[in-house]
């Protein structure tokens, strides 16, 4: 036997499923982001990834509240670039930090308990 | 060109400040939820607003408003819930318990789950985790209350106990009302341990005491058996469906102990045990009992020790049966099939297990050592088998029966017996023309060979050899009877000889007679051959084994006679005397008077008399000196050849004796050796020290008496080999 991996490709697959969420892409979940009143911005995804990726989302669907039977969540003080940034890493496992979103991207991650990316995005912070 | 830009870090994580009321209002709002999960009202909540209230108080050092107000909303929340499940009556109480337990289970994950926030970055030990508070709630309120607990252990034992008896009961219940006791064990399973399972296990204990007590004394043994492997195959799908796992080998234990440990004795001496087991061979039931046994602490140690002990009374049975005693054959034949009978229960009753091999062989060696008799009753046997009772058996059947006598040679202690009368009645076989096969012959030598080595069988080599070169002599002496000048004078006697090796051959026992003169002339003339073609050799006459055809003329037919030489020199006096005495006989041959009763014997009391006693006393058998003997004229006998023995197969007293002295005079030879062997190697040793030393070198071939290897030390002594230490006389020096 011998055991062959192409997590490329599969990284790549992902992406795709995330870039091209808007079309026909069988996504389950919207996700508002809310800046303050005027900046709203729903971003579409799927369950099936977010529960996989992070253990907030996990409970929020084990729970069955109003989030699960509304398809929807609202995350206040939640800026839309940093979400599709931390989303992008839920679907490809890969993510760019950079010394504009390093801060924020350790924020979300904190609150939201996404250990792993709290390890990187600390890790760069302390290096700067 | 390019600008260094610089990070710049906000005061994380600084505690923002909260005003009391914020907090306490947070705190509201999540108590209100917390309740309203518990009473199952959960959907229309935001999961993101309480997870968001819950980080808010967090990060603003508020958790222990949380912490201690969530233990008291859970404190409340399952005194509530033990009213409601104690008012339970029957049936309906265990049902009610299971499912409270169930719908708590759910919401203390969904309360975890609100609060994840709190349990992963407050919480610290020794607080419990959130969902472990509230497990630890639910024992402290609920299950180890004195409404619950006593009477919840004691419904679930006694659905089990109906389980047993046979009854159906809800297994998916019983597995999630025990199970709740693993959930709130903080630790190691404790509550499950203390409050449940030891209980159980004792109860087990219990059930399965009165029943086997009950069973065993009603049912025969094999019933027994069944019943406790159906039972066991019980109790392991009983953990499988609804014990924690970990009670598994606890509680099979106690049954093990209950229904086989303590029952052992009993399932071996009961009428239908064990005993009676293996002397019907009942391998079915034997092979269960093995299974069941091997399972207790020394269990299998019983019943080894019961077939073994059966096994030496079998064999100890047929070494002393009378008719055994009589017939070798008898004996050897019947020792062959018990050890394939027990062959067969060790394969299909005991897996071949090493242990009771050893102690079935261990019991063969004790029994077959019993008394003296094996040595010379097993060369006897193949004796028969080699003389022609391998006749009508092809050669896997002859390989099976070679195999069955190595494997009871093995077992004998003093194998330098049995080989001294294995030679003895090699040499008969070869002597008298009567071995069946020569390929026969070496197969079987070439498997003590392999058994023992050469040396164990050089002797036996050398036997055939002196057959073969026996046969080139006797040619050659033949040709040189036809050259020879002296030949023209005698009348021409067909002569055999057999030139034997001294050493190869047992001595026989030395016995004289005188030939008539003309079987002497022969003597001499193959002596003067044989000595010029092989320069530096002497041979001795052993008369006494040899054979002789006689023609024996009657007034009215001839008939020839096949005799020992001894017989024949009998039989030459009457061409000179009508009667004899015994005693005359006697001196006209040389023969001793012991010879003579034996060679005699075949002569007038067998089928064919060629001799007859005057007067006739048939009855008495004894010989004496004075009786007289004459020539049976009257002979009547169809055949032309008439063949007599020449003494019966098996020896006599004085010459088995014979055989023993031998056998005690090679043993001195050999424990000298060892003495010697041991004394060069070790110069100094102590006395017993020595004679353990030399037991052990010689364990392979005889085990030599103590009394006998004292006796070869003073030897030495004497012989000077050895000396004692003159200041103490216990130990001895080897002397160069």
């Amino acid at each position: 036997t011998e055991n062959y991996s192409n997590t490329e490709k599969l990284s790549e697959d992902l992406k795709n499923l995330l870039t091209s969420r808007n079309e026909e892409n069988f996504s389950d979940f919207e996700v508002i982001c809310v800046l303050n009143e005027t900046q709203k911005t729903t971003i579409k995804c799927h369950k099936s990834i977010l529960s996989v990726r992070s253990d907030y989302f996990k409970s929020l669907f084990r729970s069955k509240m109003k989030e699960y039977q509304e398809n929807r969540i609202i995350l206040e003080d939640v800026s839309p670039t940093i979400f599709e940034i931390v989303l992008e890493y839920f679907y490809t496992g890969k993510i760019k930090i950079t010394l504009e979103n390093a801060i924020d991207i350790l924020l979300f991650s904190s609150k939201y308990l996404i250990e792993d990316l709290v390890q990187l995005s600390s890790q760069f912070v302390s290096k700067n | 060109m390019s600008r260094k830009m610089i990070l710049r870090v906000p005061k994380f994580q600084e505690p923002k400040r909260m005003e009391k009321s914020e907090a306490q209002r947070l705190w509201l709002l999540l108590k209100d939820a917390i309740v309203e999960v518990q009473h199952m009202n959960a959907s229309t909540l935001s999961f993101e607003e309480l997870y968001r209230s819950s980080y808010s108080l967090v990060i603003a050092k508020r958790g222990d408003i949380l912490y201690t107000g969530l233990e008291e909303v859970n404190n409340h929340h399952t005194k509530n819930l033990l009213d409601k499940i104690a008012q339970a009556v029957d049936e309906r109480f265990l049902i009610e318990l299971n499912s409270q337990w169930q719908q708590y289970k759910l919401q203390q994950i969904m309360i975890h789950d609100i609060l994840m926030y709190l349990d992963r970055m407050y919480v610290k030990e020794p607080q419990l985790k959130v969902f472990d508070l509230g497990m630890f709630k639910w024992k402290q309120n609920v299950l180890i209350h004195s409404q619950i607990n006593d009477r919840l252990v004691r419904m679930l034992l006694g659905l089990i106990h109906m389980e047993r008896n046979g009854e159906v009961i809800d297994g998916a219940l019983m597995k999630s009302l025990i199970q709740m006791y693993v959930d709130v064990s903080l630790k190691e399973k404790e509550t499950y341990k203390q409050e449940f399972e030891e209980r159980f296990l004792l109860a087990t204990s219990h059930f399965y005491k009165s029943e086997s007590n009950l069973f065993i004394t009603n049912n025969s043994c094999g019933a027994y058996l069944k019943k406790v492997e159906i039972r066991l195959i019980e109790e392991e799908a009983r953990i499988k469906q609804y014990l924690d796992e970990s009670t598994g080998p606890k509680l099979i234990k106690a049954c093990e102990d209950e229904l086989i440990a303590n029952h052992m004795q009993t399932m071996i001496e009961m009428e239908t045990g064990c005993r009676t087991m293996i002397q019907n061979d009942r391998f079915n039931e034997l092979k269960l009992m093995y299974r069941l046994f091997q399972r207790v602490e020394n269990g299998l140690v019983h019943l080894k020790n019961e077939f073994a002990g059966y096994v030496r009374n079998e064999g100890h049975k047929i070494v002393n049966q009378p008719e055994n005693l009589k017939d070798p054959n008898a004996l050897i034949t019947s020792l062959i099939e018990i050890r394939n009978r027990f062959e067969k229960t060790l394969s299909q009753s005991f897996a071949n297990n090493r242990d009771f091999i050893n102690s079935v062989n261990t019991a063969f060696e004790s029994f077959l050592n019993e008394n003296d008799k094996l040595s010379e009753s097993l060369a006897l046997f193949i004796d028969k088998k080699l003389r022609g009772g391998f006749k009508d058996s092809n050669d896997q059947e002859i390989d099976v029966i070679m195999n069955k006598v190595i494997l009871l040679f093995r077992f004998l202690s003093d194998k330098d017996v049995f080989k001294k009368f294995y030679e003895h009645y090699l040499a008969k076989r070869l002597l008298s023309g009567r071995s069946f096969s020569e390929d026969l012959e070496r197969t079987m030598i070439s498997k003590f060979k392999q058994e023992c080595g050469n040396q164990f069988t050089s002797k036996m080599e050398g036997m055939f050899t002196d057959m073969r070169l026996s046969k080139d002599a006797l040619d050659g002496f033949k040709n040189y009877l036809q050259t020879s000048v002296e030949m023209g004078k005698l009348p021409k006697i067909d002569m055999s000889v057999r030139v034997l090796t001294q050493g190869f051959w047992p001595t026989f026992p030395p016995h004289s007679c005188t030939l008539p003169p003309l079987l002497s002339q022969y003597c001499d003339l193959f002596t003067k051959y044989y000595c010029h073609a092989h320069t530096g050799r002497r041979i001795i006459w052993q008369t006494n084994i040899g054979t002789a055809e006689v023609t024996f003329r009657l007034p009215k037919k001839t008939h020839v006679l096949a005799l020992s030489t001894y017989q024949m020199l009998i039989m030459l006096l009457f061409n000179d005397a009508e009667k004899l005495s015994l005693k005359q006989m006697a001196a006209g041959t040389s023969i001793s008077f012991m010879d003579i009763q034996r060679s005699v014997k075949p002569l007038y009391s067998g089928k064919y008399k060629v001799l007859k006693r005057t007067p006739a006393v048939e009855k008495s058998k004894e010989l004496s000196e004075n009786d007289i003997f004459e020539l049976n004229l009257n002979l009547k006998c169809k055949l032309h050849r008439i063949k007599f023995a020449a003494t019966s197969q098996t020896d006599s007293e004085p010459e088995r004796q014979h055989t023993r002295q031998r056998v005690d005079e090679d043993r001195k030879i050999e424990i000298d050796a060892a003495i010697v062997r041991i004394m060069k190697s070790r110069k100094a040793l102590i006395h017993n020290d020595l004679i353990v030393e030399c037991t052990k070198q010689l364990s392979s071939r005889f085990v030599p008496q103590t009394s006998m290897i004292k006796k070869r030390i003073e030897n030495l002594i004497e012989r000077e080999y050895l000396e004692r230490f003159p200041d103490d006389r216990r130990r001895y020096r080897y002397l160069a």
